[in-house]
């Protein structure tokens, strides 16, 4: 499954930058994000419960950031397993200055959910998937506008509940 | 045949009531899962997320760590013993658990052993595999391209080719095909779907260590064969092996073959010294069991323009998955798929199949159809509608011109088939006159000027069934003979025990009804047993429409053995010549002395107290019966459709089914297999096929996707019959349990077609949903 989407921020590029190479703050906005394992600067591990449907899976996913390009561009290549299912994503960024502290973000991502939950939310897949991917970069955007303090974990309004992230879908 | 008997023997041509039912309908059956044994432990099955991918590392600490694991069984575990691959029953063989690659999703990658069901599965997830994706090859025809991924390495062959197959004249036919007027060309597919029984498969392994003996209780179609199979691959003396099919909740030829998951719980329950049992849920049944059609079919029909059809080629691609596990007997790696002629007399017919590898689950068991006979059916039901609109004939007129006339059997096919017997005109006659052909011909028009949507479909079709004669046919070099054994008791009741089992067919009525016919003994105190090999003579099993014709005629042939040594005793009791008695009225009278008489229950008393010195004590009999020639039941369908230009919808509005199945031994259960037949045959023209997506994904894990018919689209069946009996059967049967799965798919096809065909639609493939057909509605301006 591929997507793009664009959006402005209205923060300077710097700002964007600095969020997105942030695993902590940029793992906050991952749909049912659980817990973090950080291994490295570019290499950490979130746990992340997402439902299709009926069916739920909690998914350690091993993300590693390539092809960093300060301060414009980067990606991510993910993968992930739960029972009987797995997810392989590849993501980048693009940053763009439109004036000085409005930025555009334009993303792509290529999701490949495999195994069970393929086979039971097939019918859900491309939307709920679709859905979750915009609201992740969405995410990005709402938590750089917000006010300072509201960036900081303790008080994130991070999605917590994978059973009502799902059931939208439809 | 007899119908003349008094209704308190139950014999042949009587409405028995099921001796089954009491029990299913008290909730006394006794299936896999309703087995428990002491200290039985739980299994569940870890699956692979991928269609292909190397695995690189299994780590069960987790798994094991949990309080009531006991084992996690890996292909590295298997691999140690020998049994990380195992035969298939199509001279390939097939991963019982993967040492370091899988090869569909949903495989079996490892299992997990523990105290209780809900630990088992909890524990499943706790079990981390790391898989390194490899890409999958989904599409059959990329599949066979040269630089496609190879499914299969370990092959010598270096491609995903598994077999070339072919039947028929190529010669003859080319020749056919250039002296005719019209060729008419049509591709088809015939999708994978999945027999979907209310019972999964599953099993409970239990192994006696201080006997050293293995039972398996297991969902199979075919205990003796298995524990053949058992035998040869564990080492274990096939007299320490002994497999019990207990009450089954429907075969359909998806319980033919041997999962992975029996062979891990017979290991689990060696290792352990403890039962083991292994159920599948909904949808890892549905993912991962094997799969019916699959046929990529490529038909070119000769014709001349009075409609004369003349001769037949057929190309197609036969998608197998990952190994070639299907069950069709060795011979027959495209089962019985050249029938295809169908009951159209035809000069010359060529048919070939290519099988290839793919990385789905293991494809080309039967959907209760005798191997590949629905794939043919279709083919050729369409073809002979697709002619019939290119020359502007009624496709009845078609078929009436071409039927192998009643005269002509047996009937040797162009592909070489010798037909026993078949009366088609008779039956298309009568399912004509019953649904009024004519009439609806007429009301399709008034509806057409109105713009309504209306379809009339015939299907006219032959089935072959009843495998088979020793010559040609065996599983893994069994022949596929069948048997019966019969004891009388001294009462005169009898236990009877078949070689083959039932799935919910009714065997333990209508094999009691063979033994009360042959003996004149009241069906009621006919006990018949079967599907425990420790009990049971040996035979290849229940699919392919072949109790009746294989173990069903070795029950009337034990019968009759039973019979000539009753002759004996019955002389020594009526002090007369053997010879001079004759059966009549299931008696032995002296001829032309009618007063002088004596039943098989007084004899069977004699033969255990006052027998002739010169013959044994008492009343029992064997067969092993290896019949002479397949048998075909045939049958004519019309159906009539109307289509909702608004929804796309097709609705069957009546379905007209006339059976040939020669001589019947109940009528009611002949009834209920073609009400169920027939709507597991409405089921993929209407509603069910497993698709893939380009990861090789399987799309319809559950039945909100994969849809089986409910009553809401199951129209009132009407049935019908002629009797056209088997000529070599020895009781004129022929089979009949899949003959409406068979026959009806094309009737609805060509119901369909037909309702379009004033478009220019010269074809739809199977199924018709509401999506489908709304797209071709919109592409001819007709959707509303």
């Amino acid at each position: 499954m591929h997507f793009t989407g664009t959006q402005q921020i209205k923060a300077p590029v710097a700002k964007v930058w600095a969020f997105v190479l942030d695993p902590n703050k940029v793992a906050e906005c991952a749909p049912g994000f659980k817990t973090m394992e950080i291994l490295g600067p570019d290499h950490f591990k979130p746990t992340l419960a997402v439902g299709i449907g009926a069916v739920k899976a909690t998914f350690t996913l091993d993300v590693q950031l390539e092809d960093v390009r300060e301060p414009d561009h980067a990606a991510m290549r993910g993968r992930g397993a739960a029972a009987g299912s797995a997810v392989d994503m590849v993501a980048a960024m693009d940053l763009k200055a439109l004036a000085e502290d409005v930025t555009q973000m334009d993303w792509t991502a290529d999701v490949n959910v495999s195994g069970t939950l393929a086979s039971v939310g097939a019918r859900l897949m491309e939307g709920t998937a679709q859905r979750l991917t915009a609201k992740f970069f969405d995410c990005f955007r709402q938590k750089i506008e917000a006010p300072d303090d509201a960036t900081a974990p303790s008080t994130a309004s991070v999605p917590s509940s994978p059973a009502s992230e799902s059931t939208g879908a439809q | 045949m007899s119908t003349t008997g008094t209704s308190t023997i139950g014999g042949m041509g009587h409405r028995v009531k099921r001796k089954e039912d009491p029990r299913f309908l008290r909730g006394k059956g006794n299936y896999v899962d309703d087995i428990k044994l002491p200290g039985m432990l739980y299994m569940d099955i870890v699956r692979s997320p991928y269609a292909h991918a190397n695995i690189t590392k299994i780590d069960a600490s987790k798994a094991l760590a949990i309080p009531g694991v006991l084992a996690v069984v890996t292909g590295k575990d298997l691999d140690a013993a020998g049994l990380a691959w195992m035969p298939t029953l199509m001279s390939d063989k097939q991963m019982v658990l993967p040492v370091d690659r899988v090869v569909y999703q949903a495989q079996e990658v490892a299992a997990v052993i523990a105290t209780e069901r809900y630990i088992a599965a909890d524990a499943i997830a706790q079990v981390e595999v790391e898989y390194d994706p490899l890409p999958p090859v989904i599409d059959p025809f990329k599949a066979m391209e040269a630089d496609a991924p190879l499914v299969r390495p370990d092959r010598e062959q270096k491609t995903n080719h598994i077999w070339h197959w072919e039947a028929g004249d190529a010669a003859k036919t080319d020749e056919a095909f250039k002296q005719a007027d019209v060729v008419v060309k049509q591709d088809l597919y015939i999708p994978r779907i999945h027999v979907a029984s209310i019972e999964t498969c599953g099993c409970v392994a239990s192994f006696d260590r201080v006997a050293g003996k293995l039972t398996v209780y297991m969902t199979t179609q075919a205990p003796h064969a298995i524990r053949t199979v058992f035998s040869l691959v564990t080492g274990i003396p096939e007299h320490k092996i002994r497999i019990i099919s207990p009450d089954i909740g429907g075969g359909f030829g998806g319980k033919v073959p041997v999962y992975p998951g029996y062979v891990v719980a017979c290991v689990a329950s060696l290792q352990t010294g403890h039962p083991v049992k292994w159920i599948e849920d909904r949808s890892e049944n549905l993912q991962a069991d094997s799969f019916a059609r699959d046929y990529h079919i490529s038909a070119e029909l000769a014709a001349n323009n009075d409609g004369t059809m003349k001769a037949l080629r057929v190309k197609t691609l036969a998608d197998h998955g990952a190994f070639d596990a299907a069950a069709n007997p060795s011979k027959f790696p495209a089962g019985l798929f050249s029938v295809i002629t169908g009951s159209y007399g035809l000069e010359a017919a060529h048919v070939a199949v290519d099988g290839v590898y793919t990385n789905k689950p293991s494809g080309g068991v039967a959907y209760r159809c005798s191997f590949r006979v629905t794939e043919a059916v279709h083919t050729i039901e369409r073809m002979v509608d697709t002619l019939a609109q290119q020359l502007k004939m009624d496709p009845a007129d078609v078929r009436m011109k071409n039927f192998i006339p009643p005269e002509a059997f047996p009937y040797k096919s162009a592909t070489g088939w010798e037909y026993d017997s078949g009366n088609y005109p008779a039956a298309l006659r009568k399912a004509m006159e019953k649904i009024d052909y004519a009439g609806l011909r007429k009301e399709q028009a008034e509806k057409r000027a109105k713009g309504e949507l209306m379809g009339i479909g015939i299907s006219t079709f032959t089935e072959i069934v009843g495998a088979g004669p020793s010559h040609t046919f065996d599983i893994l070099g069994i022949k596929m003979f069948d048997s019966c054994e019969i004891r009388v008791h001294p009462t005169g009741s009898v236990i009877a025990r078949i070689g083959v089992q039932s799935q919910g067919q009714g065997h333990e009525t209508t094999f009691a009804q063979i033994v009360a016919e042959e003996l004149g003994l009241p069906v009621e105190n006919i006990t018949v047993e079967h599907g425990d090999t420790d009990t049971a003579p040996y035979g290849l099993g229940t699919y392919a429409s072949r109790s009746t014709p294989t173990a069903g005629a070795a029950t009337a042939v034990a019968a009759r053995k039973i019979r000539d040594k009753a002759r004996k005793i019955a002389a020594h009791l009526l002090e007369a010549n053997p010879d001079d008695l004759e059966w009549q009225d299931y008696k032995f009278q002296v001829k032309g002395t009618p007063g002088r008489s004596v039943g098989m229950k007084e004899i069977a008393f004699a033969a255990y107290t006052n027998f002739p010195s010169d013959v044994e004590a008492g009343l029992e009999a064997v067969d092993y019966y290896d019949p002479p020639n397949m048998t075909f039941p045939f049958g004519a369908y019309i159906c009539v459709v109307d289509i909702d230009r608004g929804t796309g919808q097709v609705k069957i509005r009546r379905f007209v089914a006339v059976d040939d199945c020669g001589n019947i031994i109940n009528p009611m259960i002949v009834d209920g297999q073609i009400h169920g037949g027939l709507t597991m045959g409405m089921a993929p023209a209407l509603l069910e096929a497993i698709t893939y997506d380009e990861n090789g994904n399987m799309q319809q894990g559950t039945f909100m996707e994969y849809l089986l018919p409910t009553a809401m689209e199951t129209p009132a069946w009407e049935t019908d019959k002629t009797v056209t009996p088997s000529p070599h059967h020895p009781f004129g049967a022929k089979g009949v349990g899949e003959s409406a799965t068979v026959g009806a798919p094309p009737a609805i096809a060509n119901a369909v077609v037909d309702a379009l065909s004033h478009l220019g639609v010269t074809h739809v493939d199977i199924p018709f949903t509401p999506w489908k057909i709304y797209a071709i509605l919109e592409e001819h301006g007709v959707a509303e």
